[in-house]
């Protein structure tokens, strides 16, 4: 997120200012959803935090921390949040259609083309390649994420139950996350994880 | 009628999607495959790979589906059911942080929570890299990326390119 400690320090001496027209905030975002090709944290930070400032380094941190904890797509939850803060509830809308407006119909606009050209087999042996990658990303953010855990039984324990009952055996994700949920707080409280 | 049960199905998920989309991909496809049969297992994985390459939020893989069995009407009920509820949860709960903010259970709960996240992520990719009978040529090319992505700093953009090209030599 914050690309190396000297620029956080020297953007922290600089007072953030809020955008200040709910224009403002809506052009923000449209650049933010633009510009996130793989990934919306690194345009997030660098629209709000370096080009216009809106925010403190610490401040997008926190918030980004925030967003993360709840459930739902953390940018989306970003935009509600910082969007309400600044114009209540019609920053929120704002900030949440900017930030979906141009990936909304860039993708409705590709998937029109893909229905069409999608069942020449040359094509469909492309987008499915680019699919098992997209896989692999997953897999690696397992790997990023788990990694700190991995020496941890009560932890490998969660991590192959949860594998097995969601991909091997699928059964529904809402009968494994409250009971998964449910083991791990009590391995967390007692110290284990 | 179809409408209505992708809305609902939607927004059940969404209070689901702790850690973002990835950890429910299997769970989606789950019903939307196997329990309802709107579309087979390789079509699942194309329109996920169609959303890969939009910017923006990964949650846009819903519209994709929402729009393959509904049209417009339904790629909007999708985003929207996937998107309010936990926009309406992040609205209350920023209100309700800085309170807690010292609490120990928030710390509690974050390492409950991890482990599940990594074997969810996991089911996600083994999921899509396997839409019908294991693949071996499917997952090299995931197995590749995901080194890629562990090992370098490249943009997973391109890691997603080089899935693409992997797919038209192999495929």
């Amino acid at each position: 997120m914050v690309r190396t400690a000297g620029a956080a320090n020297r953007l922290d001496t600089i007072d953030p200012t809020p955008p200040r027209t709910l224009w403002e905030l809506f052009v923000g975002f449209l650049s933010i959803g633009a510009r996130s090709f793989g990934g919306v944290l690194p345009a997030a930070h660098s629209i709000m935090v370096e080009k216009r400032r809106w925010l403190a380094p610490a401040d997008f941190i926190e918030t980004c921390a925030l967003c993360q904890i709840l459930p739902g797509p953390n940018i989306g939850n970003a935009s509600i949040v910082l969007g309400r803060r600044w114009f209540g509830i019609r920053g929120a809308v704002v900030a949440f259609l900017g930030l979906f407006a141009l990936p909304y119909l860039w993708v409705l606009t590709l998937a029109v083309v893909y229905m069409h050209w999608g069942a020449r087999p040359s094509v469909s042996a492309v987008v499915t390649g680019a699919g098992a990658a997209g896989a692999g990303l997953f897999i690696a953010t397992a790997v990023k994420l788990g990694r700190p855990i991995a020496g941890k039984p009560a932890a490998l324990a969660l991590i192959a139950g949860c594998f097995v009952l969601v991909a091997i055996a699928r059964v529904s994700l809402v009968i494994v996350m409250p009971v998964a949920l449910t083991v791990g707080m009590l391995f967390s409280a007692r110290g284990r994880l | 009628m179809i409408l209505v049960q992708l809305g609902l199905y939607f927004a059940l998920l969404s209070l689901l999607t702790f850690g973002g989309l990835g950890p429910v991909i299997p769970e989606m496809q789950r019903y939307i495959v196997d329990v309802k049969g709107w579309m087979t297992p390789g079509d699942f994985m194309q329109l996920f790979a169609v959303a890969q390459t939009a910017p923006g939020p990964n949650v846009l893989v819903t519209s994709l589906i929402g729009y393959r069995v509904a049209g417009v009407a339904g790629s909007v009920v999708a985003l929207l059911a996937l998107c309010v509820p936990t926009a309406a949860i992040a609205w209350s709960t920023s209100v309700l942080w800085e309170r807690f903010r010292e609490s120990p259970w928030r710390r509690v709960a974050q390492r409950a929570l991890t482990p599940l996240l990594v074997g969810l992520m996991l089911a996600a990719g083994y999921t899509i890299a396997t839409p019908h009978a294991p693949d071996w040529r499917l997952w090299l090319i995931a197995l590749l990326t995901a080194s890629g992505m562990t090992t370098t700093r490249v943009n997973p953009v391109w890691l997603l390119v080089g899935g693409a090209v992997l797919g038209g030599i192999l495929l």
